[in-house]
C-alpha cells in the first residue's frame, strides 16, 4: 500500500466530482491541500496529453518531488460531456498495480453513470462507490 | 540564480542604473522607462564616438548588422561570486540618475556619485545622467565635465534623444574598454576564478591542472567579451579553441560555460533565424551543457554549481517554449522544478519557481503556473516581512484566475460575458445544463480556500486591508459550507478588523454576506393598477384588460413570461417596492448597515434599511424607492454596506448558485440551509418609469375592516376617494365586479362625476348600499370568509388629462382602482321550512250576522280606528268564527349569538278598486315583532286573510285561472304551460307582499328572503287562499221577531259586552233563526239550500226518529235564486228538545253552475254538481232537560 496517495476524479470543465486520499500515511490537512494543488496543476499536462495517444492510461503525466500524477482518461472525450479523467497522485512505482486501479475504479464509475438518478458532472456522494474505491486501492496500491 | 535567464543573455552587458541624490520614485521610473527602450544600441550608430586606438581584437565585428545589448539592472546587483565565470554577469557600466530640482548641489552629486561608482569595481564606464538642471547647474555643471552628463529641460522626446545619444557614447565607451581587455588579457593573461575553484586545495598536481586549464577559461572569457561586444564569429573562434582546451583539461565546468557561450553566438549571428536545424542543434548542444554542468557537481565541494545546471534548463526551456513543443517543455521543467530541493538559498529556489512559473505561463499552462506562483507565495510568506508578504499577495493574486477565486474587480471584462449567459437565461426562462456547469468551471473547493487563506493572510501582514476584506469576503461568501462555525467567526472578525483600516465609505468589489435574491416584483397593488386608455371610446378603459371569460388563452401562450416581463410600470413620484430575500447560512449575528436598491439607470433614488439577520437565518425584507424620471429601469443588485465595506449584491451571481446547487454543482444553497422556502426563480423585469398619473386611494369611512353582516342584513357604507397623485382626475366611471354583485344594491357614481376634476389633495365620499348575501351551505362552517373572493368589488376607472405636459403625442394612461368591499357575512337568521295552515273555529250564532269573510272590511275598520298594536292582531271573533282561514307558517332558526327581532308585514296593493277606498292600495299590515333568542327558534304565523278577493268573478279567473270556460272562448289558445307561468305570476305577486323583516341589536336590520320557501308552500293552495266562496252562509237569531236585515258591523263590534246572553238559546222555546245566504259572484245563481242540525254527537237531530229538535220552515230542498253580489235571508225556527252544543251547516247545491263556478270548485266535469257547504255554526242551547 501506499504511504501517500490521492485519487480525484474530474469531469468536463474540470470539476473533481469525487476525491479521496487513499494512502496510509498519517493525514496532515497541508499535504492534502498540496495533493489537490499538484493534480489541479497536472490538468494542464493531461489536456494536451490526451491528444497525443489512444490509451486511456497514461501513466505518469507529471509530477512534483517525490508525488508522481498518474491519470487514466475515459473514452467519452470524444463526446466532450462526458470526458472524465481519473487522477491518482501517488509516490510508489507499481504501475501495474495502478493500471488495475484505475481500471476497476473506471468501471465502478461507469456503474455509478449508468444510475438514472445520478446527474452527470455533479459530485459523486455515494458511500458506496467511496468504499469500493478505498477498497481497491487498499488492494492495488 | 538570476531571474530572466535566456541563451541570448550571454550577450548582454548588464548596466546598473543608480539614483544619485533624492530622487522621487515615480520620477525614477519615468526615467527608468526612458532608458528601457535603449538596450539595444546597433553598432552602426556608435561609430561616431568610436575611435580605433589600436588594432581591434574584434576583427569580425558587424559594423554595419551588430548590435551591443544593455540590460539595465535598477539600483544595481550585488557582484556575483561567478562574474569571472561568465562576464555577462560583471557590472560593466554605471549610469547615475539625478534629478535636478531635487539635488541642487552639483558637487555633492559627483561625490555621491563617485562613492556609489566605488561599489561596482567591475565597471568599466560610469557617467551620471542629471535631468531637468537649472540655468545656474546647468553652467556649473559645463564647466565641471567629467562623468556628468547634463540634459537641459526639454520635452519628452528630445530628452530620449539625447539620451539614445548619451548610451551610444557609452556604449562605444564599453566597446573601446572590451577591446582593451582583450588586448590585455591576449597579451598577459588572467586570473580567472570561480567560487569552485577556490575550494579546491591545491596539491602540486592541481597547480599544474590549474595552469593547462587556465588559458581554455581565458580563451572563454575573451569569447564573453567578443560576444558582449556584439562580434559573435570572434566570440565563436573563441568559444572553439577554449571548448577544445576545456575537452583535453577535464574541465567541464568551463567546457559548458563555454559551450553555452557558443550556442549564444550561434544565436546572435543567425538572428531572426529559427528553423529546425538550428532549434536541433541548440537542443544538443544544450543538453551537452546541462550534461556538463551535471558532471562539473562534486559532492565533496561546498559550493555546488548546479544553480549553473538549472540556468541551463531554464534557458533551453524559454528558447523552446511554444505550443507544440509542450511535452518537451515540461520536462525540462519538470526537471528543473526537481532541482529546487538541491538548492540551499531560498533566494534561488524562489528565482526557480518564478521562472517555472513564467515559463508554464507563456505555454498556456495557467494551472501549472498557478502551482508554481503559490509555491513562490509560500516561500515569500516564509520570509516574514511586509514587502514579502506584499509580494506574495500580488503573485497570489495573479493565481486566482487560474483557481477561478478572482475578485470581481478583476474580470470585468469577463464579466462581459457571464451577462451574456444571464441574459439568456432571462430569455429563454431555462438555461442548459452545459452552460450551467461552465458557469462553475473548476470547483475546487480545497485549493481555492486555500489560496484565499493565503491571500487573506498575505494581505494582512502585508497591511492591504483592501484585498484582506476582499479574500475573506470571497471566502466566507462561497466556502461558508465548509468554514467551522469559529472560522466563520475568524473571516467576520478578519473583515470587521480589515474595514476598520478603511477609510468610511470604501468600495469592494467582492460582495461578501449576506446573499441576496429577489423575492418577488410587487405588481402593482391593485389599486394602482395603469389600464391602456383608448381615447376614441368614452369608455376608453375597454378592451385594455383582456377580455374574454378566460384568463388563459392559448394564443398568447406564447409570449406570456415576456409579457409579464414587460408589464412592470413604475411611475415618477410614486413610491414602489422590491421584495428580496436576505439570508446569513453563517453561525453569527450578521449586522447590515444599510442595504438599497442598485440602479444603474440614475433615475431612480433608493431608500435604505438596516436590518440584522440571526445566524442560519433568512428574511424577506422590502425595499423601496422612488423613480425620479422617465425612462427604463434595471436593478442588477443591491448596495449593501456590511462589515463596513460598500458592496454591490448581483442577483444574477445568486441565481447562478442557486441554479448549481440545483445542479449539485455548488456546495450548498444558502437559503435552503436557512431554512427559506424554495422559491421559483424570479428574473428581473425590465421596468419603465412612467410620467405622473393620478392616484385614487379609497378607504371606508369607519375603518378599512371587513363589513360583518348578517344574511340579508342591508346597510349603507361610505366610501371614500382622495387623489394622493400630482395630477387631476379628469374621468371617473364606478362599475362592480367579483362575484355576489347583486349585493351592492347602489353605488353613488354621481357624486364622485359631480365633482371632477378631482384636484390633488381632493377627497370625496359616497354611498354605496350593500345587502349581504346568503351563506351557502358548503361554507356554513367557516362563519369568516371575507378573503375567499366572494365579496364584490368597486371597480373606478380614472384617468387624467388626456396629454401629459411631457410628450404631447402619447395618450396618458388611466388607472383602475379596485376597492374591495370586504364584507363578511355571517349566518343570520335561518329559515326552516314554511307551511299552509288551515284552521277552522265555528262561529256561534247570535243575534248579529257574524261579519262574513269579506274581512278586509272589518279589519280595515279597525286598523283605522285604533291605533294600539293589540288591535292589529288578528282576531278571531267567536261569533264569526273561521272558516277556511289560511296561515303561513314560518318556522325560523337563530343559530347565531344574537337576538333577532322578526317583523313580519303585508303590503296590500289592491287592484280591485270596485268597492273598496281608494286608500287602501298600498295598505300594509303589521304585525308584533317576534324575538328569537340566540340558539332558539321560532314559528311565525303570516294569516293570509288579506288576500282574499271580495268577488268572485271572471275576471280573476279569466286573468288568473285561464282553465274557466267562460274565458275559454278567448281563452282557449292558452296553453297549458302559459296558464302555470300565469298561476306562478299570481303566487310571486302574493309573496311578494309578504316581507320579513328583522332586526338586531342596534343598527342591523335586514328582510330574510324566503320568497322561495313561500311560494312551494303556496303552491298547491294559492287559489282557496286568494279566492273566496261563491257562495257564503251564515245563521242569526231574530229577536223578537224583528229583522235587522243589515246591522252595522262596527256597532256590533264595539258592543260586545254581552254576547252569550244574546247567542244563548233556551230550550224548549221556538228559537226564530235566518240563514244568510250570500252570492260573491256577478251572476245569478240558482241553488238547492239545505239546513241541518246537528248534535255534539255529530247526530243529525233535526231528520229521523229521534230527532231531538223540532221545527217550523223549510229546512231541506229550498229552491233559492240569488241575484248577484246580493244575500237573501231564510227564516226558520227551531225548537230544542235537549240543551247543548248544537251546530248548524247549510249547504247548497248550485243549479245550472257557470264556468266560473265549476272552476272554483275545480269541478272536473260539466255534469258533475257544484256543492258549496257553509261553515259550521255553533249554537249553545240551555236550560234543563
Amino acid at each position: 500500500m501506499a504511504t501517500t496517495a490521492c485519487f480525484i476524479i474530474v469531469s468536463r470543465n474540470d470539476i473533481p466530482i469525487y476525491e479521496a486520499e487513499v494512502g496510509v500515511a498519517a493525514k496532515r490537512e497541508d499535504a492534502a491541500q498540496l495533493h489537490q494543488f499538484i493534480l489541479h496543476a497536472a490538468l494542464d499536462v493531461v489536456q494536451d496529453l490526451a491528444w497525443t495517444t489512444s490509451a486511456m492510461y497514461l501513466k505518469s503525466v507529471d509530477r512534483f518531488n517525490e508525488l508522481v500524477v498518474s491519470v487514466y482518461v475515459t473514452a467519452g472525450h470524444i463526446l466532450y460531456f462526458i470526458h472524465t479523467r481519473l487522477m491518482l497522485l501517488h509516490d510508489s512505482r507499481n504501475d501495474d498495480g495502478i493500471k488495475s486501479f484505475f481500471q476497476e475504479v473506471h468501471e465502478l464509475y461507469i456503474k455509478t453513470l449508468l444510475n438514472p438518478l445520478y446527474l452527470p458532472g455533479s459530485r459523486i456522494t455515494s458511500s458506496h462507490f467511496d468504499t469500493k474505491v478505498r477498497a481497491l486501492a487498499r488492494k492495488y496500491l | 540564480m538570476e531571474p530572466e535567464v535566456s541563451i541570448e543573455g550571454s550577450s548582454m552587458i548588464q548596466v546598473a542604473v543608480v539614483p544619485i541624490g533624492t530622487v522621487p520614485p515615480n520620477v525614477l521610473r519615468d526615467y527608468y522607462s526612458m532608458l528601457l527602450p535603449l538596450h539595444t544600441i546597433p553598432l552602426s550608430g556608435i561609430s561616431s564616438f568610436y575611435t580605433e586606438h589600436q588594432k581591434s581584437p574584434f576583427a569580425h565585428q558587424p559594423w554595419d548588422s551588430g548590435t551591443l545589448r544593455f540590460k539595465f539592472v535598477l539600483g544595481g546587483a550585488t557582484p556575483s561570486p561567478w562574474e569571472d565565470f561568465q562576464s555577462h554577469r560583471k557590472t560593466l557600466a554605471v549610469v547615475g540618475i539625478v534629478h535636478c530640482p531635487s539635488s541642487p548641489d552639483l558637487n555633492a552629486v559627483v561625490d555621491q556619485f563617485a562613492n556609489s561608482y566605488k561599489s561596482y569595481p567591475s565597471s568599466l564606464v560610469d557617467r551620471c545622467f542629471a535631468f531637468y538642471p537649472n540655468d545656474s547647474q546647468l553652467e556649473e555643471g559645463s564647466k565641471r565635465g567629467g562623468n556628468l552628463r547634463l540634459f537641459p529641460p526639454a520635452d519628452r522626446s528630445t530628452l530620449e534623444f539625447h539620451l539614445n545619444t548619451m548610451m551610444q557614447e557609452v556604449a562605444a565607451s564599453l566597446l573601446m574598454e572590451f577591446e582593451k581587455w582583450v588586448l590585455q588579457a591576449e597579451s598577459s593573461g588572467t586570473i580567472l576564478k570561480t567560487p569552485l575553484d577556490s575550494q579546491a586545495s591545491l596539491s602540486s598536481e592541481e597547480v599544474i591542472k590549474a595552469k593547462k586549464r587556465r588559458l581554455g577559461r581565458a580563451q572563454k572569457t575573451i569569447g564573453d567579451y567578443c560576444l558582449l561586444a556584439g562580434s559573435p564569429v570572434d566570440a565563436n573562434a573563441h568559444y572553439s579553441t577554449a571548448l577544445e582546451l576545456g575537452r583535453l583539461t577535464g574541465d567541464y565546468f568551463w567546457y559548458a560555460g563555454a559551450l553555452e557561450g557558443s550556442v549564444c553566438a550561434l544565436l546572435i549571428d543567425r538572428m531572426g533565424q529559427k528553423d529546425s536545424a538550428l532549434e536541433d542543434e541548440v537542443r544538443y548542444r544544450y543538453n551537452s551543457v546541462i550534461l556538463n554542468y551535471k558532471k562539473s557537481q562534486d559532492n565533496t565541494q561546498r559550493v555546488s554549481p548546479i544553480t549553473f545546471e538549472l540556468e541551463a534548463t531554464l534557458k533551453l526551456a524559454r528558447y523552446l517554449c511554444r505550443r507544440e513543443l509542450a511535452k518537451e517543455v515540461v520536462e525540462l521543467l519538470t526537471t528543473a522544478a526537481d532541482g529546487a530541493k538541491s538548492l540551499i538559498d531560498a533566494s534561488d529556489r524562489l528565482i526557480l519557481y518564478i521562472e517555472i512559473a513564467r515559463l508554464y505561463g507563456s505555454l498556456g499552462y495557467q494551472r501549472k503556473a498557478a502551482f508554481f506562483s503559490r509555491q513562490v507565495a509560500q516561500l515569500y510568506l516564509q520570509q516574514e516581512n511586509r514587502l514579502a508578504a506584499i509580494s506574495a499577495m500580488q503573485v497570489l493574486a495573479m493565481t486566482t484566475k487560474a483557481y477561478h477565486v478572482q475578485s470581481r474587480s478583476s474580470i470585468s471584462d469577463h464579466s462581459i460575458h457571464n451577462k451574456g449567459i444571464g441574459s439568456d437565461k432571462a430569455d429563454g426562462g431555462k438555461i442548459h445544463h452545459q452552460s450551467v456547469v461552465s458557469l462553475f468551471e473548476s470547483q475546487w473547493s480545497t485549493i481555492q480556500m486555500v489560496v484565499l487563506r493565503e491571500i487573506l493572510l498575505s494581505a494582512v501582514r502585508a497591511g492591504d486591508p483592501l484585498t484582506a476584506w476582499s479574500a475573506a469576503a470571497r471566502l466566507l461568501r462561497s466556502y461558508y459550507p465548509l468554514v467551522t462555525p469559529a472560522g466563520q467567526n475568524g473571516l467576520a472578525n478578519a473583515l470587521s478588523n480589515s474595514s476598520e483600516r478603511l477609510p468610511p465609505g470604501t468600495r469592494c468589489a467582492d460582495p461578501a454576506l449576506p446573499f441576496i435574491r429577489v423575492h418577488s416584483f410587487p405588481v402593482h397593488p391593485r389599486q394602482m393598477d395603469i389600464v391602456k386608455r383608448n381615447p376614441a371610446r368614452e369608455d376608453w378603459w375597454v378592451g385594455s384588460a383582456p377580455s374574454g371569460p378566460f384568463i388563459y388563452t392559448p394564443f398568447s401562450k406564447g409570449d406570456t413570461n415576456n409579457i409579464k416581463k414587460q408589464e412592470l410600470v413604475w411611475i415618477v413620484g410614486e413610491p414602489i417596492q422590491v421584495l428580496v430575500e436576505l439570508a446569513n447560512p453563517c453561525g453569527f449575528d450578521l449586522r447590515v448597515d444599510s442595504i438599497y436598491l442598485s440602479v444603474h439607470s440614475g433615475n431612480f433614488d433608493a431608500f435604505p434599511v438596516s436590518i440584522s439577520l440571526l445566524p442560519n437565518s433568512s428574511k424577506v425584507i422590502t425595499l423601496s424607492g422612488i423613480p425620479t424620471s422617465v425612462g427604463p429601469v434595471t436593478i442588477p443588485g443591491c448596495i449593501v454596506h456590511c462589515f463596513g465595506v460598500i458592496t454591490e449584491h448581483l442577483f444574477r451571481e445568486v441565481d447562478n448558485l442557486l441554479l448549481g446547487a440545483a445542479q449539485g454543482l455548488v456546495l450548498s444553497d444558502p437559503f435552503r440551509c436557512c431554512g427559506s422556502p424554495k422559491l421559483k426563480n424570479v428574473s428581473v423585469p425590465s421596468i419603465s418609469v412612467v410620467p405622473p398619473l393620478p392616484l385614487l386611494i379609497s378607504h371606508v369611512v369607519g375603518g378599512d375592516g371587513a363589513i360583518i353582516l348578517y344574511e340579508g342584513e342591508i346597510r349603507d357604507v361610505w366610501i371614500s376617494l382622495a387623489n394622493a397623485g400630482t395630477v387631476p382626475i379628469e374621468q371617473a366611471h364606478i362599475s362592480l365586479s367579483g362575484k355576489n354583485q347583486d349585493s351592492v344594491i347602489s353605488h353613488s357614481s354621481e357624486t364622485l362625476k359631480s365633482r371632477l376634476p378631482l384636484k390633488p389633495g381632493a377627497e370625496v365620499t359616497f354611498p354605496v348600499t350593500l345587502r349581504a348575501w346568503q351563506v351557502g351551505v358548503a361554507d356554513t362552517d367557516n362563519t369568516r370568509h371575507s378573503k375567499d373572493g366572494s365579496c364584490p368589488s368597486l371597480l373606478i376607472h380614472y384617468a387624467g388629462p388626456l396629454k401629459s405636459s411631457e410628450d404631447p403625442n402619447a395618450v396618458s394612461p388611466g388607472r383602475r382602482l379596485v376597492v374591495p368591499l370586504q364584507i363578511c357575512v355571517l349566518q343570520g337568521l335561518s329559515f326552516v321550512k314554511a307551511q299552509l295552515l288551515s284552521m277552522e273555529f265555528p262561529a256561534h250564532v247570535s243575534e248579529t250576522l257574524p261579519k262574513f269573510n269579506d274581512a278586509s272590511n272589518s279589519s280595515l275598520g279597525e286598523h283605522v280606528n285604533s291605533e294600539s298594536k293589540i288591535d292589529r292582531l288578528v282576531k278571531i271573533d267567536p261569533f264569526r268564527g273561521s272558516w277556511g282561514l289560511r296561515f303561513l307558517e314560518l318556522e325560523l332558526s337563530n343559530p347565531t349569538d344574537v337576538v333577532f327581532e322578526i317583523n313580519v308585514s303585508v303590503k296590500l296593493e289592491n287592484s280591485n278598486e270596485d268597492n273598496h277606498l281608494a286608500d287602501q292600495d298600498a295598505t300594509e299590515y303589521g304585525y308584533p315583532k317576534t324575538r328569537i333568542d340566540r340558539d332558539c327558534s321560532a314559528r311565525v304565523l303570516v294569516p293570509l286573510e288579506h288576500f282574499k278577493l271580495p268577488v268572485l268573478d271572471d275576471s280573476f279567473l279569466t286573468k288568473d285561472t285561464p282553465t274557466n270556460g267562460i274565458g275559454g272562448g278567448r281563452n282557449a289558445s292558452f296553453s297549458e304551460k302559459s296558464s302555470k307561468a300565469e298561476l306562478n305570476a299570481c303566487i310571486r305577486n302574493l309573496v311578494s307582499r309578504i316581507k320579513v323583516h328583522w332586526h338586531s341589536g342596534r343598527n342591523s336590520s335586514g328582510e330574510l328572503n324566503i320568497k322561495d320557501a313561500i311560494q312551494a308552500a303556496l303552491q298547491t293552495s294559492i287559489m282557496d287562499v286568494l279566492l273566496p266562496d261563491p257562495l257564503t252562509f251564515g245563521f242569526r237569531l231574530v229577536k223578537d221577531g224583528l229583522e235587522s236585515n243589515n246591522p252595522d258591523p262596527v256597532k256590533e263590534s264595539d258592543l260586545p259586552e254581552s254576547p252569550a246572553s244574546k247567542s244563548s238559546v233556551l230550550a224548549h222555546e221556538m228559537t226564530p233563526m235566518v240563514a244568510v245566504v250570500r252570492n260573491n259572484t256577478k251572476d245569478m245563481i240558482k241553488m238547492n239550500l239545505n239546513i241541518t242540525c246537528r248534535d255534539v254527537a255529530g247526530e243529525n237531530c233535526v231528520d229521523g226518529t229521534k230527532s231531538t229538535v223540532l221545527w217550523t220552515g223549510v229546512l231541506s230542498d229550498i229552491t233559492i235564486e240569488i241575484p248577484p253580489l246580493q244575500q237573501i235571508n231564510h227564516s226558520f225556527c227551531l225548537h230544542f228538545l235537549v240543551p247543548g252544543e248544537y251546530t248548524l251547516l247549510a249547504a247548497a247545491v248550485i243549479d245550472d253552475a257557470n264556468d266560473i263556478l265549476r272552476a272554483r270548485a275545480r269541478a272536473t266535469s260539466a255534469a258533475e254538481p257544484i256543492f258549496c257547504r257553509g261553515p259550521p255554526y255553533h249554537l249553545r242551547v240551555l236550560g234543563n232537560a
